[in-house]
């Protein structure tokens, strides 16, 4: 190992786990979390950089620049491909189970072994670290993203879920297709995907995190023969204003569905910056108290018929400059879901929650999390999306453990104002 | 990794276990076995919803929800699924290890007489299972099937496998129909669960960091209880010839149509070509280094996904894809011509040797996680119960070329079903 890189162990006492926190030399965050008696190691190296990209200013730019939507999503395709074949071809001599993902504030490249993990890890670090973008190449992705656009037009609970953040957000990018349309990926060319690559794939702007079967002295080893150091870099992303107000209280789409979907959606303002993880925490109890299958609310929606437990849900859906609570199912009559749920949430905020039900949501939500750190998989990735987040996964855990009632209901005064709602649903075509 | 130890609890009631302090969790299951029937299918898979509603002990469906989110947010589930030509049931719990509660709580023999008291000693009012909750497991088991129309791909393939498997009990879904379930009698249901605790095979499998002794104990005292009158299920039918292939087109309102081949694969487990048949998918569709993905999907631009997959218990090899409405044959003959080619064998070694490491390494991967565990040992009750996923791999490290090919020969093409997108009007 050199001596320039800086590893701090953490551990924690809850669940008996501990992991490694490195700042590499060549800049950048690695996190490597042991499991020696686990047969499979699962790594994920990503980049800050998703669908929500599309306009910024690298160092050195004359003036911001704005790219057609859908780009980081097509630049995850093209990582795999190389002047000597592709990441897959090369993937399939380890065994290892290979794969990508983009999301609206990050792009992930991973793997999945059990044999030839460093091997796995090697190819990882070198494709990841080596564009190679030319008109063919770009122009042979048109036909298989476009397929994969499809593929999500068809998709109600995607449908859905677009509908509503167009319901909810003015200007955000949020709003946009994570893989845009199939008229803004004509427009990529290789040019585009190489500014694209150059201002968000610097190691300063990544993270690698590594959980399983592993021994972190020759992972790093390995980090320090592959990396590539970047020079320091300053982009700045480029976002309109967003207003705290929604768009429309309500939005509709007819597709080939035998019930209604909705997603119904609480935007919060974003004015103080990104929830910690104390207010992340009491976010997660407060959502459990209200909406889950132990609390009155469900209990009143599944009696009449509002709702089934296949698929009503919830979840906090945030990130750089967005925050909405979401509330998600199948329902013959979603206004009437929406009401019981308005109500139930002014119904707390007059009569609190109470101390068992605060007690049983706190128990379910930290026992649930504990459970989670059976897999290497849900590892890697939260670690990697609360690295990017400024946020750590031991202290969120220690927050379930340690949020007390006051906390939970803090979080009512800047969540879940039914003012500032918007219901989505998708029904089928008459 | 520790061995799985299987042993009888009594007639028909086998019970599995490995102890693993790996896990933070413990999962407890109880599978029941029961042939796949048009008149019965309903009014089978509607229990497993039934019992974990309420017990006498937990009598209303809030209480036993606060009960669970007390243990840590346990997870209660239901589960019907196919396994060949039969219908399993199952019910299951997952928690958290004695030695993270807070408390000091015993956590695991809460689990198991949990499980015991919503198994054996169900709600019941004046004989029957309660109307509400009878009503409403009723509405949501119709509602998941209308969930599935929703997600066009799942849709296809089972479409696909319906109009294939027509004349056969597999043929039949897994909660039956939409009419079925509307048809199902409450009064006919305590019988139906006694039935079940009485006659159906069953396999209880425990899992992860807990002494499985005394959910052995549970159990088998409550068995014990009930009396056995054990009833041998049938083996699943297997076809390995066709006469004549069929091809079935439906329309709806989608951007992208769907494309489900269903072939006959010749061979079901316990058939020593099984494993050279598992190769053979992952092989020709079953990876991203596979000759479905590295043609149909990368060299000629068609589809997003093109994929194989093997159903050992029955011999279907199912092949899907999501394409445009003008490329649905380009894409059909390509799919053939593949198959072809691995019939003559035409594929590299490395081909072979990449097929091989990436099935042995989904199964030395199972190890890792309960849930792929329990699904692992509850796939192999009807050909060899205790096989580990490691002497899996062993057997498909084995397999020759040779063999491989011979199992590509046997695959023949029975159902071609296409869900097409009513055509853009330009």
């Amino acid at each position: 190992m050199t001596t320039e890189n800086k590893i701090k162990e953490v551990r924690n006492d809850r669940c008996g786990d501990r992991y490694f926190e490195i700042q590499h030399s060549s800049g950048l965050r690695i996190y490597l979390y042991p499991k020696e008696k686990h047969n499979s190691t699962y790594a994920v190296f990503g980049t800050k950089y998703g669908s929500i990209d599309n306009c910024f200013q690298a160092t050195g730019d004359k003036e911001p620049q704005c790219v057609p939507s859908g780009i980081a999503h097509y630049l995850e395709h093209k990582m795999f491909e190389s002047e000597d074949g592709d990441a897959f071809a090369r993937y399939a001599k380890t065994g290892a189970s290979a794969n990508a993902y983009t999301s609206f504030d990050m792009t992930c490249y991973l793997f999945s072994c059990t044999e030839n993990v460093y091997e796995a890890l090697e190819i990882l670090l070198d494709f990841v670290q080596s564009p190679y973008f030319t008109e063919k190449t770009v122009q042979k992705e048109q036909g298989i993203i476009g397929q994969e656009i499809r593929m999500y037009d068809d998709n109600p609970q995607w449908r859905v879920m677009f509908n509503l953040l167009k319901a909810l957000y003015h200007n955000h990018p949020v709003k946009i297709d994570i893989a845009g349309t199939i008229e803004s990926i004509a427009q990529i060319t290789p040019e585009l995907l190489y500014k694209c690559y150059n201002t968000f794939y610097n190691l300063n702007n990544m993270a690698l995190c590594v959980a399983g079967n592993i021994d972190p002295e020759r992972v790093l080893a390995l980090c320090d023969k592959m990396l590539k150091p970047s020079p320091p870099s300053k982009v700045q992303r480029i976002f309109e204003p967003e207003p705290e107000t929604i768009v429309q209280p309500r939005i509709e789409q007819s597709l080939s569905v035998a019930v209604p979907l909705f997603e119904l959606g609480f935007k919060e303002s974003v004015a103080n910056g990104r929830a910690n993880v104390q207010q992340l925490a009491a976010t997660d109890i407060l959502l459990e108290a209200l909406a889950s299958p132990a609390s009155p609310l469900y209990r009143s929606l599944l009696d009449d018929g509002l709702i089934n437990e296949a698929s009503f849900s919830h979840e906090y859906f945030e990130g750089p400059g967005f925050a909405s609570v979401i509330f998600s199912g199948e329902s013959a009559d979603p206004d009437a879901v929406a009401e019981r749920i308005k109500e139930e949430i002014q119904r707390i905020r007059r009569e609190g929650i109470g101390k068992e039900a605060f007690r049983r949501a706190k128990n379910a939500v930290y026992g649930r999390n504990l459970m989670a750190l059976n897999d290497v998989g849900v590892i890697a990735n939260t670690m990697l999306s609360l690295s990017f987040a400024d946020r750590e996964l031991f202290s969120y855990i220690d927050a379930v453990a340690e949020a007390d009632e006051d906390s939970v209901l803090a979080r009512l005064d800047v969540q879940l104002n039914p003012e500032n709602s918007a219901i989505s649903i998708v029904k089928p075509i008459r | 990794m520790a061995e799985i130890e299987r042993r009888s609890v009594c007639d028909g009631v086998w019970f599995r276990s490995i102890r693993d302090s790996r896990f933070k969790t413990v999962r407890i299951s109880i599978h029941f076995f029961r042939p796949l029937e048009r008149d019965t299918v309903s009014e089978n898979a509607i229990l497993p919803f039934l019992l974990t509603r309420a017990s006498r002990q937990y009598p209303d469906y809030t209480k036993l929800n606060e009960h669970l989110a007390e243990l840590y947010g346990a997870e209660l589930d239901a589960d019907v699924q196919k396994l060949g030509d039969l219908q399993v049931l199952s019910i299951s719990i997952t928690g958290l290890a004695d030695r993270y509660a807070l408390c000091g709580e015993k956590l695991s023999s809460e689990y198991s007489r949990l499980l015991c008291s919503l198994l054996f000693d169900p709600l019941l009012v004046d004989g029957m299972f309660p109307e509400d909750g009878f009503e409403q497991e009723k509405r949501q088991m119709s509602e998941t099937l209308d969930a599935e129309f929703n997600d066009k791909r799942l849709y296809a393939l089972r479409r696909c496998e319906e109009i294939m498997c027509s004349g056969e009990p597999y043929g039949i879904g897994r909660y039956g129909t939409k009419k079925d379930i509307q048809a199902i009698k409450r009064e006919n249901l305590t019988q139906v669960w006694q039935s079940m605790i009485h006659s159906a095979q069953a396999e209880i499998i425990v899992l992860g960091d807990c002494d499985p002794e005394p959910v052995f104990k549970d159990f088998s005292d409550a068995f014990l209880n009930v009396g056995r009158a054990f009833k041998v299920v049938p083996c699943s039918k297997v076809i390995k010839t066709v006469d004549c292939p069929k091809e079935e087109t439906e329309t709806t309102d989608v951007a992208q149509s769907k494309l489900v081949m269903g072939f006959r694969a010749g061979c079901a487990e316990p058939d020593k070509m099984v494993p050279a048949m598992k190769l053979m998918s992952a092989l020709y569709g079953g990876t991203p280094n596979s000759k479905l993905f590295l043609n149909v999907r990368e060299k000629m631009s068609l589809c997003y996904y093109c994929s194989s997959m093997f159903n050992p218990m029955k011999g279907l090899l199912m092949v899907q894809s999501g394409v445009e409405n003008t490329n649905i044959e380009r894409a059909k003959n390509e799919i053939l011509k593949q198959l072809e080619e691995v019939k003559k064998n035409n594929f590299t070694d490395d081909d072979l040797q990449a097929a091989k490491l990436s099935l042995c390494n989904s199964y030395h991967t199972v190890a890792d996680s309960l849930d792929s565990l329990e699904g692992w040992y509850l796939s192999k009750t009807f050909s060899d119960p205790s096989r580990t996923p490691e002497q899996e791999a062993a057997m498909i490290t084995a397999v020759t070329r040779e063999e491989l090919v011979e199992a590509a020969n046997k695959v023949v093409l029975d159902t071609v079903y296409r869900l097409t997108g009513i055509e853009a009007k330009q």
